[in-house]
């Protein structure tokens, strides 16, 4: 996250370029450094215009987003540093400020979910709530923006991480780690739209009927990973795991 | 037609659940969707026994047919319980806990909605009956409202003098009084 001293903003930072100019000067002659530095100043002048015209497509639309994140970090710059990092470089487009409010974002619909989802939250589910903070007028955002915006929470030791069960991304937000066996149930849960009984783990794990019976207990009391349904028609009762379930909205 | 949230499709919703945190975020949303159900059709009573039978004004929201599943009676009269304490609902008759009063519009706001009916229709200061304000001519947002929902009102208004419970021939009857500007 405090990438150093990359691209432009290593040249502003008046020891250093002190120094890379003394260097260069060994090599090169008077007239070509004139020369790298008119072209730099006008390749400044070019990107900060670029960064002006271009703020509001970048903020509102995900595909011209990446194009250009793909196009500063080959360029070695990087835009999501804060205002106090990156200098005139995120003041020029305010992604610093977008990047913040997104990252507060997320973490709002986690805290307001957890106590119905105990701190799990399927990706889709988190871009569609987050979406719908927004409204119309946030733009458009999509998984990729979702997944680093997480990506720079972490820091902060909330927690915050992208975990993938059974082909599906889910968010955790608790510090809590899952133990291998709700993994497995989590992973046996996809794979069946939310609803797992005891029976599901002995047949496709191989489970005894008491490694199941505690898994499935301890995340339904113990972690409120899940729910009880007790007027199931097969099994009389039925564990349903909310980040694996089909949500119709 | 009354807009059910996603929740009440899912099958464990209609069951008590165990653990405190989603125990308590169930029972937030049962009571919020029943009260706004309650606004919707303009139901005030709510009955453990409306879990008990079929064919009620309560079918749409206490089942879900197409996942058959049903709020059980005692699910229910555990829903009541939490909404008596948090205000939004009384026990009516009083001492017993099968059967509520639902307050999806609060007395003091009844208070405010029935003022402003009486002062709209011209009748400060006329003496009224129950029964002229529960069943007017004119519908009016006062139509059908339970006695002991309009009493509790009429006692807000009278508190500011702004109402005053009168004995009639055959029953009761209220006096509404402008609001002496303060």
């Amino acid at each position: 996250m405090h990438r150093r001293g990359v691209g432009l903003a290593a040249f502003d930072r008046h020891e250093q370029s002190k120094r890379q100019f003394a260097e260069l000067s060994n090599a090169l002659s008077k007239t070509q450094i004139e020369h790298l530095q008119a072209q730099l100043t006008q390749f400044r002048t070019a990107l900060a215009h670029f960064a002006s015209t271009h703020r509001d497509s970048i903020r509102r639309d995900p595909t011209f987003r990446h194009a250009f994140q793909q196009m500063c970090s080959s360029i070695g710059v990087d835009p999501l540093a804060g205002p106090r990092k990156g200098g005139w470089w995120a003041e020029m487009l305010g992604l610093g400020d977008w990047q913040y409010e997104l990252g507060v974002q997320i973490v709002d619909v986690c805290v307001s979910t957890r106590d119905r989802n105990g701190g799990m939250i399927e990706m889709s589910e988190l871009v569609r709530l987050v979406s719908k903070l927004r409204g119309v007028s946030g733009g458009v955002i999509d998984e990729d923006d979702v997944m680093r915006s997480i990506k720079t929470l972490q820091p902060l030791g909330a927690g915050y991480q992208v975990v993938e069960i059974g082909g599906r991304k889910l968010v955790r937000s608790v510090v809590k780690e899952l133990d291998d066996d709700q993994t497995v149930v989590l992973s046996i849960a996809n794979e069946l739209g939310g609803r797992v009984v005891e029976g599901d783990l002995i047949r496709s794990k191989g489970w005894t009927r008491g490694r199941a019976s505690a898994a499935l207990e301890n995340m339904l009391i113990r972690d409120g990973l899940c729910w009880i349904d007790e007027q199931d028609e097969r099994d009389g009762r039925a564990y349903w795991i909310p980040s694996a379930m089909q949500w119709n909205e | 037609g009354f807009l059910l949230p996603s929740i009440h499709s899912a099958p464990p919703f209609f069951t008590q659940q165990p653990s405190p945190s989603t125990s308590t975020s169930f029972s937030d949303q049962w009571i919020k969707l029943i009260l706004a159900y309650a606004r919707h059709r303009r139901l005030f009573y709510l009955r453990v026994e409306d879990a008990e039978t079929s064919g009620n004004d309560w079918d749409e929201v206490l089942k879900n047919e197409r996942i058959n599943r049903k709020v059980l009676p005692p699910y229910l009269e555990h829903i009541l319980s939490l909404m008596v304490a948090k205000n939004v609902a009384v026990y009516d008759p009083a001492k017993q806990t099968r059967a509520v009063l639902l307050y999806w519009r609060l007395p003091e706001e009844w208070a405010e909605t029935l003022h402003e009916w009486a002062t709209s229709t011209g009748q400060l200061n006329t003496i009224m009956t129950f029964y002229d304000i529960t069943d007017p001519p004119v519908e009016s947002p006062l139509s059908g409202i339970p006695l002991p929902l309009l009493r509790r009102a009429i006692n807000v208004l009278s508190k500011t003098n702004q109402a005053q419970i009168i004995a009639v021939a055959d029953g009761e009857g209220v006096r509404f009084f402008a609001p002496t500007g303060k």
